[in-house]
Protein backbone atom coordinates (compact mmCIF):
# COMPACT_ATOMS: atom_id res chain seq x y z
CA UNK A 1 0.00 0.00 0.00
CA UNK A 2 1.57 2.98 -1.23
CA UNK A 3 -0.42 6.37 0.06
CA UNK A 4 1.31 8.27 -2.59
CA UNK A 5 -0.59 6.14 -5.09
CA UNK A 6 -3.63 7.91 -3.88
CA UNK A 7 -2.63 11.11 -2.63
CA UNK A 8 -1.16 13.50 -5.33
CA UNK A 9 0.11 17.13 -5.23
CA UNK A 10 -2.94 18.69 -7.19
CA UNK A 11 -5.19 16.95 -4.25
CA UNK A 12 -3.41 18.88 -1.87
CA UNK A 13 -4.30 22.28 -0.36
CA UNK A 14 -1.63 23.87 1.44
CA UNK A 15 -4.06 27.21 3.43
CA UNK A 16 -7.37 26.06 3.44
CA UNK A 17 -9.84 28.80 3.58
CA UNK A 18 -12.85 27.32 5.31
CA UNK A 19 -13.33 28.74 8.73
CA UNK A 20 -15.71 25.23 9.59
CA UNK A 21 -15.88 22.04 9.44
CA UNK A 22 -18.15 21.51 6.78
CA UNK A 23 -16.89 24.23 4.47
CA UNK A 24 -13.37 22.44 4.54
CA UNK A 25 -14.88 19.35 3.89
CA UNK A 26 -16.69 20.80 1.43
CA UNK A 27 -13.49 22.84 -0.01
CA UNK A 28 -11.60 19.58 0.11
CA UNK A 29 -14.13 17.53 -2.16
CA UNK A 30 -14.10 19.89 -4.63
CA UNK A 31 -10.18 19.44 -4.94
CA UNK A 32 -10.81 15.96 -6.31
CA UNK A 33 -13.25 16.79 -8.98
CA UNK A 34 -10.60 16.97 -11.73
CA UNK A 35 -9.90 13.87 -10.86
CA UNK A 36 -13.00 12.65 -12.70
CA UNK A 37 -12.92 10.17 -9.88
CA UNK A 38 -15.93 12.05 -7.68
CA UNK A 39 -19.56 11.10 -10.16
CA UNK A 40 -21.70 12.93 -7.14
CA UNK A 41 -20.14 16.06 -5.11
CA UNK A 42 -23.19 16.54 -3.06
CA UNK A 43 -23.73 13.14 -1.99
CA UNK A 44 -20.43 12.70 -1.58
CA UNK A 45 -20.19 15.35 0.96
CA UNK A 46 -23.54 13.95 2.64
CA UNK A 47 -22.11 10.82 3.24
CA UNK A 48 -19.10 12.49 4.59
CA UNK A 49 -21.29 14.50 6.66
CA UNK A 50 -23.40 11.93 8.17
CA UNK A 51 -20.31 9.92 9.18
CA UNK A 52 -19.19 13.07 10.92
CA UNK A 53 -22.38 12.82 12.78
CA UNK A 54 -21.47 9.41 14.21
CA UNK A 55 -18.59 11.04 15.85
CA UNK A 56 -15.95 13.79 15.04
CA UNK A 57 -13.43 12.39 12.99
CA UNK A 58 -10.78 14.74 14.37
CA UNK A 59 -8.85 12.27 16.17
CA UNK A 60 -6.43 14.23 18.08
CA UNK A 61 -2.94 15.85 17.87
CA UNK A 62 -4.38 18.46 15.38
CA UNK A 63 -5.29 16.11 12.81
CA UNK A 64 -8.47 15.15 10.96
CA UNK A 65 -9.42 11.90 8.53
CA UNK A 66 -13.06 12.42 7.58
CA UNK A 67 -14.10 9.35 5.53
CA UNK A 68 -16.89 7.44 4.06
CA UNK A 69 -17.79 4.80 1.70
CA UNK A 70 -20.37 5.96 -1.08
CA UNK A 71 -21.25 4.87 -4.58
CA UNK A 72 -20.24 8.47 -5.55
CA UNK A 73 -16.84 7.84 -5.82
CA UNK A 74 -14.51 5.48 -8.11
CA UNK A 75 -12.39 4.11 -6.42
CA UNK A 76 -10.13 5.46 -3.53
CA UNK A 77 -10.01 9.38 -3.65
CA UNK A 78 -7.77 11.41 -1.24
CA UNK A 79 -7.58 14.79 -0.36
CA UNK A 80 -5.34 16.80 2.02
CA UNK A 81 -5.55 19.92 3.69
CA UNK A 82 -3.84 22.44 5.55
CA UNK A 83 -5.63 24.85 8.11
CA UNK A 84 -2.20 26.93 9.54
CA UNK A 85 -4.38 28.75 11.72
CA UNK A 86 -6.60 25.86 12.53
CA UNK A 87 -10.38 24.54 12.75
CA UNK A 88 -13.04 23.57 15.45
CA UNK A 89 -13.36 19.97 14.26
CA UNK A 90 -15.16 18.91 17.63
CA UNK A 91 -11.67 16.75 17.73
CA UNK A 92 -11.91 13.97 21.00
CA UNK A 93 -9.00 15.89 22.54
CA UNK A 94 -10.94 19.13 22.16
CA UNK A 95 -7.87 20.36 20.21
CA UNK A 96 -8.22 22.42 16.85
CA UNK A 97 -7.84 20.53 13.59
CA UNK A 98 -4.15 21.05 10.90
CA UNK A 99 -3.87 18.74 9.18
CA UNK A 100 -6.96 17.21 7.26
CA UNK A 101 -7.22 13.88 5.16
CA UNK A 102 -10.53 13.62 3.05
CA UNK A 103 -11.09 9.76 1.96
CA UNK A 104 -13.67 8.66 -0.12
CA UNK A 105 -14.04 5.15 -1.45
CA UNK A 106 -16.59 2.96 -3.76
CA UNK A 107 -18.12 0.24 -1.30
CA UNK A 108 -16.21 -1.92 -3.78
CA UNK A 109 -12.64 -1.03 -2.93
CA UNK A 110 -13.37 -1.62 1.24
CA UNK A 111 -10.00 -3.10 1.04
CA UNK A 112 -7.71 -0.59 -0.47
CA UNK A 113 -9.58 2.26 2.10
CA UNK A 114 -9.18 -0.07 5.14
CA UNK A 115 -5.35 -0.64 4.32
CA UNK A 116 -4.68 2.86 3.42
CA UNK A 117 -6.40 4.20 6.62
CA UNK A 118 -4.11 1.68 8.69
CA UNK A 119 -1.28 2.78 7.01
CA UNK A 120 -1.99 6.37 7.20
CA UNK A 121 -2.85 5.84 11.19
CA UNK A 122 0.68 4.25 11.83
CA UNK A 123 2.61 7.42 9.85
CA UNK A 124 -0.01 10.21 11.82
CA UNK A 125 1.27 8.12 15.65
CA UNK A 126 4.99 9.85 14.74
CA UNK A 127 5.10 13.63 15.32
CA UNK A 128 7.86 14.28 13.56
CA UNK A 129 5.96 12.98 10.41
CA UNK A 130 3.11 15.77 11.58
CA UNK A 131 5.32 18.57 11.84
CA UNK A 132 6.56 18.03 8.75
CA UNK A 133 3.35 17.59 7.42
CA UNK A 134 2.79 21.26 9.58
CA UNK A 135 5.90 22.79 8.01
CA UNK A 136 5.94 21.77 3.95
CA UNK A 137 6.23 24.52 2.08
CA UNK A 138 4.01 23.48 -1.23
CA UNK A 139 2.66 20.23 -2.26
CA UNK A 140 5.13 18.96 -3.61
CA UNK A 141 7.66 19.22 -0.56
CA UNK A 142 4.67 17.71 1.10
CA UNK A 143 4.57 14.08 -0.78
CA UNK A 144 8.33 14.19 -0.38
CA UNK A 145 7.62 14.29 3.20
CA UNK A 146 4.95 11.36 2.94
CA UNK A 147 7.51 9.17 0.24
CA UNK A 148 10.19 9.83 3.00
CA UNK A 149 7.91 8.46 5.61
CA UNK A 150 6.32 5.86 3.55
CA UNK A 151 10.18 4.13 3.27
CA UNK A 152 11.32 4.50 6.62
CA UNK B 1 1.65 -37.11 -3.23
CA UNK B 2 0.65 -33.46 -3.50
CA UNK B 3 -3.44 -34.03 -2.25
CA UNK B 4 -4.64 -30.30 -1.42
CA UNK B 5 -3.85 -27.18 -2.95
CA UNK B 6 -5.38 -24.07 -0.79
CA UNK B 7 -5.85 -20.69 -2.16
CA UNK B 8 -6.08 -17.21 -0.07
CA UNK B 9 -8.07 -15.07 -1.85
CA UNK B 10 -9.05 -11.22 -0.94
CA UNK B 11 -11.63 -10.21 -4.15
CA UNK B 12 -9.14 -8.06 -5.74
CA UNK B 13 -8.18 -9.29 -9.27
CA UNK B 14 -5.13 -10.34 -8.48
CA UNK B 15 -6.53 -13.38 -5.99
CA UNK B 16 -8.81 -13.91 -8.56
CA UNK B 17 -6.11 -15.15 -11.39
CA UNK B 18 -4.37 -17.08 -8.06
CA UNK B 19 -8.21 -18.77 -8.31
CA UNK B 20 -7.82 -19.40 -11.80
CA UNK B 21 -4.46 -21.01 -12.00
CA UNK B 22 -5.14 -22.85 -8.27
CA UNK B 23 -8.34 -24.37 -10.01
CA UNK B 24 -5.90 -25.40 -13.28
CA UNK B 25 -3.48 -27.14 -10.51
CA UNK B 26 -6.11 -28.98 -8.28
CA UNK B 27 -7.30 -29.91 -11.66
CA UNK B 28 -4.33 -31.42 -13.46
CA UNK B 29 -3.05 -32.26 -10.60
CA UNK B 30 -6.65 -34.02 -9.09
CA UNK B 31 -6.52 -32.96 -5.58
CA UNK B 32 -9.56 -30.97 -3.40
CA UNK B 33 -8.97 -27.20 -3.55
CA UNK B 34 -9.76 -25.09 -0.37
CA UNK B 35 -10.40 -21.50 -0.75
CA UNK B 36 -10.11 -18.84 1.98
CA UNK B 37 -11.34 -15.72 2.08
CA UNK B 38 -10.73 -13.84 5.73
CA UNK B 39 -12.41 -10.97 7.07
CA UNK B 40 -9.59 -8.99 8.16
CA UNK B 41 -10.84 -7.90 11.98
CA UNK B 42 -7.48 -7.14 13.05
CA UNK B 43 -7.65 -3.88 11.07
CA UNK B 44 -11.43 -2.78 11.79
CA UNK B 45 -10.05 -3.20 15.69
CA UNK B 46 -6.76 -1.19 14.77
CA UNK B 47 -8.87 1.53 13.01
CA UNK B 48 -11.09 1.65 16.47
CA UNK B 49 -8.02 1.64 18.73
CA UNK B 50 -6.88 4.71 16.85
CA UNK B 51 -10.04 6.35 17.21
CA UNK B 52 -10.50 6.75 13.05
CA UNK B 53 -13.69 4.46 13.35
CA UNK B 54 -16.51 4.22 15.68
CA UNK B 55 -18.05 0.73 16.49
CA UNK B 56 -21.49 1.40 14.43
CA UNK B 57 -19.20 2.02 11.77
CA UNK B 58 -16.42 -1.14 12.38
CA UNK B 59 -19.14 -3.46 12.64
CA UNK B 60 -21.02 -2.18 9.69
CA UNK B 61 -17.98 -2.54 7.59
CA UNK B 62 -17.39 -5.86 9.06
CA UNK B 63 -20.65 -6.58 7.68
CA UNK B 64 -20.30 -5.23 4.02
CA UNK B 65 -16.92 -7.41 4.26
CA UNK B 66 -18.42 -10.68 5.03
CA UNK B 67 -21.18 -9.76 2.36
CA UNK B 68 -18.36 -9.75 -0.27
CA UNK B 69 -16.79 -12.33 0.56
CA UNK B 70 -19.70 -14.66 0.50
CA UNK B 71 -20.43 -13.21 -3.19
CA UNK B 72 -16.60 -13.71 -4.18
CA UNK B 73 -15.98 -17.30 -2.50
CA UNK B 74 -19.83 -18.10 -4.29
CA UNK B 75 -18.34 -17.51 -7.63
CA UNK B 76 -15.51 -19.35 -7.13
CA UNK B 77 -17.50 -22.29 -6.40
CA UNK B 78 -18.82 -21.72 -9.24
CA UNK B 79 -15.67 -21.75 -10.91
CA UNK B 80 -13.93 -24.75 -9.67
CA UNK B 81 -17.13 -26.93 -10.34
CA UNK B 82 -17.72 -25.83 -14.04
CA UNK B 83 -14.11 -27.15 -14.27
CA UNK B 84 -15.17 -30.39 -12.54
CA UNK B 85 -12.97 -29.33 -9.57
CA UNK B 86 -13.65 -30.65 -5.94
CA UNK B 87 -13.78 -27.49 -3.71
CA UNK B 88 -14.61 -26.21 -0.11
CA UNK B 89 -14.44 -22.50 0.43
CA UNK B 90 -13.61 -20.55 4.05
CA UNK B 91 -15.33 -17.51 5.52
CA UNK B 92 -13.05 -16.65 7.88
CA UNK B 93 -12.38 -13.17 10.59
CA UNK B 94 -9.38 -12.52 12.62
CA UNK B 95 -5.80 -11.70 11.81
CA UNK B 96 -5.29 -12.59 7.50
CA UNK B 97 -2.24 -14.12 7.92
CA UNK B 98 -2.90 -16.15 11.23
CA UNK B 99 -6.17 -17.61 10.10
CA UNK B 100 -4.66 -18.67 6.47
CA UNK B 101 -1.27 -20.27 8.32
CA UNK B 102 -3.88 -22.16 10.87
CA UNK B 103 -6.40 -23.17 7.80
CA UNK B 104 -2.67 -24.49 5.73
CA UNK B 105 -2.28 -26.44 8.90
CA UNK B 106 -5.82 -28.19 9.62
CA UNK B 107 -6.24 -28.80 6.36
CA UNK B 108 -2.83 -30.44 5.42
CA UNK B 109 -2.42 -28.16 2.34
CA UNK B 110 0.31 -29.44 0.39
CA UNK B 111 0.75 -25.99 -1.51
CA UNK B 112 -0.37 -22.83 -1.34
CA UNK B 113 -1.84 -20.17 -3.62
CA UNK B 114 -1.34 -16.72 -3.68
CA UNK B 115 -1.63 -13.60 -5.86
CA UNK B 116 1.22 -11.40 -6.88
CA UNK B 117 2.32 -8.96 -4.23
CA UNK B 118 3.11 -5.84 -5.02
CA UNK B 119 6.67 -4.66 -4.26
CA UNK B 120 7.07 -3.57 -0.48
CA UNK B 121 7.04 0.22 0.11
CA UNK B 122 8.73 0.41 3.05
CA UNK B 123 11.31 -1.21 5.11
CA UNK B 124 8.28 -1.68 8.04
CA UNK B 125 5.75 -2.96 5.19
CA UNK B 126 7.53 -6.11 6.11
CA UNK B 127 5.78 -6.24 9.34
CA UNK B 128 2.49 -5.05 8.22
CA UNK B 129 1.77 -6.70 4.93
CA UNK B 130 -0.53 -9.37 5.39
CA UNK B 131 0.56 -11.30 2.11
CA UNK B 132 4.36 -10.99 3.28
CA UNK B 133 3.66 -12.52 6.47
CA UNK B 134 1.94 -15.65 4.90
CA UNK B 135 4.72 -15.94 2.47
CA UNK B 136 7.11 -16.33 4.85
CA UNK B 137 5.06 -17.88 7.21
CA UNK B 138 3.45 -20.65 5.15
CA UNK B 139 4.74 -24.10 6.40
CA UNK B 140 3.66 -25.60 3.08
CA UNK B 141 5.34 -24.74 -0.59
CA UNK B 142 3.66 -21.26 -1.81
CA UNK B 143 3.41 -20.30 -5.58
CA UNK B 144 3.15 -16.70 -6.18
CA UNK B 145 0.92 -16.30 -9.66
CA UNK B 146 1.91 -14.09 -12.11
CA UNK B 147 1.61 -13.36 -15.95
CA UNK B 148 -2.52 -12.65 -16.12
CA UNK B 149 -2.82 -12.93 -19.48
CA UNK B 150 -1.34 -16.75 -19.58
CA UNK B 151 -3.40 -17.62 -16.54
CA UNK B 152 -6.29 -17.09 -18.45
CA UNK B 153 -5.56 -18.60 -21.46
CA UNK B 154 -4.75 -21.60 -18.98
CA UNK B 155 -8.30 -21.80 -17.57
CA UNK B 156 -10.02 -21.47 -20.34
CA UNK B 157 -8.41 -23.93 -22.03
CA UNK B 158 -9.11 -26.18 -19.32
CA UNK B 159 -12.02 -28.55 -19.65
Amino acid sequence: MRLTDFLRPEFCLMDLKAGNKESAIKELASVLLPSGKVNDKEDFIKHIMERERLGSTGIGNHVAIPHAPTQSVDGLVVAFGRSIGGLDFQSLDGDEVNLIFLLGTNPQDLGTYLKFLATLSRLLNNRQFREEFMTADSAAALIEVLKKHEKS
Amino acid sequence: MIKNVLVSVSGSPNSLTATKYAICLAKVMQTKLFVVYVIDSKVLSELLKSRIFVEAEARAYERDLEQQGKVFLERIKKMADSRGVDCETFLLRGSVSEEVINKINEVGADILVMGEMKELTSRSAVFYDEGERIFRKSPCSVVMVKNQAMVENLYKELV
